[in-house]
């Protein structure tokens, strides 16, 4: 019986790859990295595809941490560094160093480690999503940067000096095109943008605050931005003499662009008010699950 | 196009012959290719699929065709009808389905099937006794694949 069994189901492990390849494509990150790798060798050849590896999605993974208002402010909680970091040890020994697009969620906060040892074995990154840097410091930062050679586009949260970041690009990515900063947006870090990284095509500012003097400079000094998005963002007026946004002039100097993108109607738009009731910082956790994802430009959107 | 030329025959590797639609067959490429070329006349042979298997293949095909053509049902119930048709199919099934689709390029099929396999067997337990695949790694191999499983950086 058991023998029958066996003539039966052979051939599993001597299905075509691509076949495999396919039905492993409906395989979840988790289930990906389970175990199927470990089956026989017919199918770590498979699990090994470029296919699979092309984006590398951490979004369903978040670092569990309790706060307190006390120094250090934060406590990790049971395992979730652990898992992380055998998540992404067991995808960097699958994916041959062919993830070209990298993901982590809002909530997922990489220590240096974790962002070295992936940047590392990722010499073909060309999009980097990481929203949250709060536990990076700026040596792993850089290091991570100066590993991504082929970087074009880059989704960062705001931060009061970015230069040392910029600095790192400029010097390191040749290629880089495209950025979404994830936070509000004021004059020295648009100063340190126009300085550093002139060349960028296409800039993401949306869901958050920006000062009308940082939103100027753009439109003024980065001659080869093609496409701004600043949807659902709301413009701060710095002047204390103006209380109204120069729409008029935004529109006029966005004219050069080949694509400007602005909420039509922010005054009924839900969206534009969740910006503003959180003054510029998004609290995404309040929101539809994957609100954090989208974007206007197309390129952008998860 | 007389009547005669909108049915095809198709027969299987253990000779069991099926009159079917030119509608239906022509859903697979590998058909499609062979009528276009006219290399073959009104029988089709298929030597890689046994009658049991191409028989749920035209089940699979005439329900798509029928739902391609005048669009009577929904997309919805045919996903419904997709679920149940691979539902009770056996790991055998399942497996011969693939390479069948496979072969006779049915891409909506295959994807269907491969589908079916990813969403029944989930666990590295399954894969080695379920679907009766044996452990052909070395012991190095199989070392070196342990270490992956350790929790810390090591560089």
């Amino acid at each position: 019986m058991a023998k029958d069994r066996k003539n039966v189901f052979s051939g599993w492990e001597n299905l075509d790859t691509d076949i495999l390849v396919m039905i492993f494509k409906y395989f979840s990150l988790d289930e990906l990295t389970s175990g199927v790798a470990h089956v026989c060798r017919g199918w770590r050849v498979a699990c090994c595809d470029p296919i699979l590896w092309n984006t590398l999605d951490l979004s369903h993974m978040r670092t569990k941490f309790l706060k307190v208002s006390c120094m250090p402010c934060w406590y990790l909680v049971g395992h979730s560094d652990k898992d992380v970091t055998r998540i992404l040890k067991l995808s960097m020994s699958l994916s041959k160093r062919n993830t070209k697009t990298l993901i982590f969620h809002y909530d997922l906060f990489p220590n240096d480690d974790m962002i070295t040892y992936t940047t590392r074995r990722c010499p073909n990154l060309r999009r980097l999503v990481l929203p949250s840097w709060d536990r990076l410091e700026e040596r792993g930062i850089c290091d991570a940067i100066s590993f991504c050679k082929k970087l074009e586009s880059l989704t960062m949260p705001s931060m009061p000096n970015p230069h040392f970041v910029f600095s790192a690009i400029r010097e390191n990515c040749k290629k880089f095109r495209e950025l979404k900063v994830m936070g509000p947006i004021d004059l020295f870090f648009v100063q340190n943008l126009v300085c550093l990284l002139p060349k960028l095509k296409v800039l993401s500012l949306r869901c958050t605050s920006i000062r009308i003097d940082a939103l100027t400079k753009i439109l003024d000094k980065m001659k080869r931005l093609e496409v701004l998005n600043v949807s659902h963002s709301y413009i701060e007026v710095s002047d204390t003499e103006v209380t109204e946004v120069p729409w008029s002039t935004v529109i006029e100097k966005a004219f050069k662009l080949k694509q400007f993108v602005a909420c039509k109607d922010p005054k009924t738009c839900v969206k534009c008010q969740w910006t503003d009731k959180d003054e510029g910082v998004m609290r995404w956790n309040m929101y539809d699950e994957g609100l954090w994802k989208e974007d206007e430009i197309s390129s952008l959107h998860l | 196009m007389s009547k005669s030329e909108k049915k095809i025959v198709l027969k299987s590797l253990d000779n069991e012959a099926f009159e079917v639609e030119k509608a239906v067959a022509l859903q697979s490429q590998t058909i499609w290719v062979m009528c276009e070329d006219k290399c073959v006349g009104n029988e089709i042979p298929l030597e890689n699929v046994t009658g049991q298997i191409l028989a749920k293949v035209i089940d699979y095909c005439k329900k798509h065709a029928v739902v391609d053509g005048d669009g009577d049902e929904s997309s919805e119930e045919l996903k419904n009808w997709d679920t149940e048709f691979t539902k009770n199919m056996d790991q055998s099934t399942l497996f011969n389905m693939i390479l069948a689709a496979n072969y006779l390029n049915i891409k909506s099929l295959l994807n269907l099937t491969c589908q079916a396999v990813a969403d029944k067997t989930k666990t590295i337990d399954e894969f080695h006794t379920f679907l009766n695949i044996e452990n052909n790694f070395t012991p190095e191999e199989e070392a070196q694949i342990c270490q992956e499983n350790l929790w810390a950086f090591d560089d």
